[in-house]
């Protein structure tokens, strides 16, 4: 058991510390979408240090860093609010560098390693949200490759990226997580259109619709038939970034910044929940460690990561209702930290899994409960 | 003791079903919303042709009516909330009601001086009520140009300036108190409403919604919370109901809104998180509820607030 960081680990924590200093307005991690412009600045500025490539083989350009460093980056980026991991540098990256042809990786990697190309998600469907496997979007085999036909739903803002990370049906319906494959589809290929659907905050969220989008036989990557099994690895590499501790403890700061302003500092019902929200904070950290550890071992993380994201999204919920309890009225305007975060917090127990998909994973694959037949 | 409604309640319950089905529903809420962001003229959020018609058909007034009273008004105010209707129908059915013994003709905006913030309705009001520590006052036809704050929350609201809330005639013969559990009682059946309206349309959508090739609603962890939201606002409900029964004194008041707004955060929670992404789109219903139950929550100073009222009553009771 070793539990702290090295050395020169704290010491990148120090360089990030510093690097984010002129990044902290950004609040890019809250406001990925509205903020995308200065989003893709910093990208491009960590990109010039190496920091989106941080795990990649140094083949393909990147430091070849354990999990421990990227687990910093993202967790100082999380505590900045300054952004959340690109899904070009993460998933379709990962996927590429593990499943992708010589001839792809070569295309595809620099533009992603420099920033120059981002993608939107092309998982959930109307039909199929957490029953992923369900999904109907069809690829169907042509001369030179594919015409994609359906709609994908849900990318939070899609006008902004290049290209589409599709996850389509290759195979029949019955086939289902047997029958997909992955496919990058630019965005502003013929077919391709984009629809907002407003939601509640006054932002929107969108639908993407493939009417007869022709692409080549080597925008798909790996096997056809074969998404399931290169879409599990891909987040399996990624489990230690997703849900990092310094987003609640600066949640759980700003929260205690906030009552302090409203002369709210000495109020005991306060001051009790903020304990009980500490102890929430500290247990969601621990999780993350984890989850990190069984990583750097190289080691399976499915059912810590089920449980750590369970613990992260109820401790930033559980900070973001206290805020609008008992933080006072302004938690009602439009654009206050309460109203902010109360909304950004209750989206991440559905969005990337929701909890009860979570729970399912530590219930069946954690403790073997599996149904009776 | 009887849970069912008497024969006149019912017949009175049906009446305004049948008036708010054609006059508000969530289409009719989404319509002001567009009109009001379009920034329509004269679209100010408020749906003063709601208004107009149930004061016409007599239902502002029900708790003045012989035979009738607050219990009456308070089922009425859960029923135009279940609709969606966006009037201040429990300010001046139950509260002008029952504090001066005469509706308005218009919108009625309560206040306390002590809790600032937004005030819902306060920029279309026509008249303000404000608890002023012992005391209540009434501002009729206060100044018209207030501005609505931007806010997401379901009603439109508006800042008022310490300069009108001390304005005014002292309301004589009636403490601020009364007013306060009044208002207690108002805001509690309209959150039951909200509740009972977002409870139904969420079970309704997971019977729909398949996944795993069955319906949302047929897993046990589903059918749980739903059961356990159930229990919550069926609670909240009879609360209101009991309170409103005996005229909302203080205690019974201060518990039901204690109650109800623990149940609105829950109510809120679950019915977002069981419904998934769609929940939160405008598209889905569900918001034109749950969004309103936040501001209802932090009304009177919220959840705590009415704990803590509820507190120092039974410290009374006890030491008395």
């Amino acid at each position: 058991m070793e539990l702290s960081f090295t050395a020169e680990q704290e010491n990148f924590r120090a360089e990030l510390r510093e690097f984010l200093v002129d990044w902290s307005e950004l609040e890019g991690f809250l406001l990925q979408g509205t903020k995308w412009k200065q989003v893709s600045q910093l990208f491009k500025a960590m990109a010039g240090r190496g920091w989106l490539s941080m795990s990649w083989p140094r083949q393909y350009g990147g430091l070849e860093r354990g999990p421990a460093w990227e687990y910093l980056l993202w967790d100082e980026m999380a505590r900045a609010r300054a952004a959340r991991n690109p899904l070009s540098a993460g998933i379709v990256a990962r996927t590429l560098i593990r499943h992708g042809s010589e001839e792809q990786k070569n295309h595809w990697l620099p533009a992603i390693r420099s920033s120059e190309l981002h993608f939107a998600l092309g998982y959930s469907e109307p039909e199929a949200g957490s029953d992923l496997a369900s999904l109907r979007c069809k690829a169907t085999p042509r001369k030179d490759g594919y015409v994609i036909e359906g709609q994908k739903c849900w990318q939070s803002y899609a006008d902004d990226m290049d290209c589409l990370w599709l996850l389509a049906r290759t195979g029949e319906q019955d086939d289902r997580a047997r029958g997909l494959s992955l496919f990058i589809v630019d965005l502003d290929a013929p077919g391709v259109s984009v629809k907002p659907i407003p939601i509640m905050d006054g932002d929107s969220l969108n639908e993407i619709f493939l009417d007869g989008v022709h692409v080549t036989a080597d925008r798909r990557v790996g096997p056809e038939n074969g998404a399931w099994t290169i879409m599990g690895e891909a987040l399996a590499d990624e489990r230690h970034i997703q849900f990092p501790p310094g987003r609640l403890q600066r949640d759980l700061a700003e929260a205690i910044d906030w009552f302090s302003s409203r002369g709210l500092a000495d109020d005991p019902l306060v001051r009790h929940r903020v304990a009980e929200l500490s102890l929430l904070v500290e247990e969601a950290r621990v999780h993350a460690l984890r989850v990190l550890a069984l990583m750097e071992k190289g080691q399976p993380a499915g059912v810590e990561a089920a449980a750590n994201k369970v613990a992260h999204t109820d401790a930033c919920q559980a900070i973001a209702r206290a805020l609008v309890e008992l933080g006072g009225p302004e938690a009602l305007l439009h654009g206050s930290r309460p109203e902010l975060l109360y909304l950004v917090s209750t989206w991440e127990s559905i969005g990337g899994g929701s909890s009860e998909i979570m729970r399912g994973i530590v219930a069946r694959q954690g403790l073997g409960l599996g149904a009776e037949k | 003791m009887d849970f069912e409604l008497n024969p006149e309640q019912g017949a009175l319950l049906d009446a305004a079903e049948t008036l708010l089905s054609r006059s508000a529903g969530t289409a009719r809420a989404e319509q002001l919303v567009a009109l009001y962001d379009a920034g329509e003229q004269s679209a100010d959020g408020y749906d003063h042709d709601l208004e107009r018609a149930l004061n016409d058909a007599g239902f502002t007034g029900v708790a003045l009516v012989d035979g009738m009273g607050p219990l009456e008004a308070t089922l009425l105010t859960s029923a135009v909330a279940r609709q969606a209707g966006c009037v201040s129908f429990g300010a001046n059915a139950i509260v002008a009601a029952q504090l001066l013994g005469r509706t308005i003709d218009g919108p009625v905006a309560l206040a306390d001086t002590a809790l600032p913030g937004p005030v819902r309705f306060a920029a279309q009001a026509v008249c303000l009520l404000v608890a002023d520590g012992e005391q209540l006052r009434i501002i009729e036809a206060p100044a018209t140009d207030l501005v609505d704050v931007d806010s997401n929350f379901g009603y439109p609201m508006a800042t008022l300036p310490a300069e009108l809330l001390a304005a005014g005639d002292i309301v004589e013969g009636v403490s601020a108190h009364r007013m306060r559990a009044l208002w207690q009682l108002a805001a509690s059946a309209e959150a039951v409403g909200c509740m009972q309206a977002a409870l139904s349309f969420t079970i309704e959508y997971l019977k729909n919604r398949r996944q795993f090739g069955r319906s949302i609603a047929s897993f046990q962890a589903v059918q749980h919370r739903l059961a356990n939201c159930a229990v919550m606002v069926e609670s909240a409900r009879w609360l209101c109901a009991e309170t409103a029964a005996h005229n909302a004194p203080a205690e019974a008041a201060a518990a039901t809104a204690t109650h109800t707004m623990e149940a609105a955060t829950l109510l809120f929670d679950d019915t977002h998180q069981l419904s998934g992404a769609i929940g939160f789109t405008t598209e889905h219903a569900l918001h034109h509820w749950t969004m309103r139950l936040q501001t209802l929550k932090l009304e009177l100073g919220g959840a705590g607030a009415h704990a803590l009222s509820l507190a120092r009553l039974r410290w009374t009771d006890a030491e008395g």
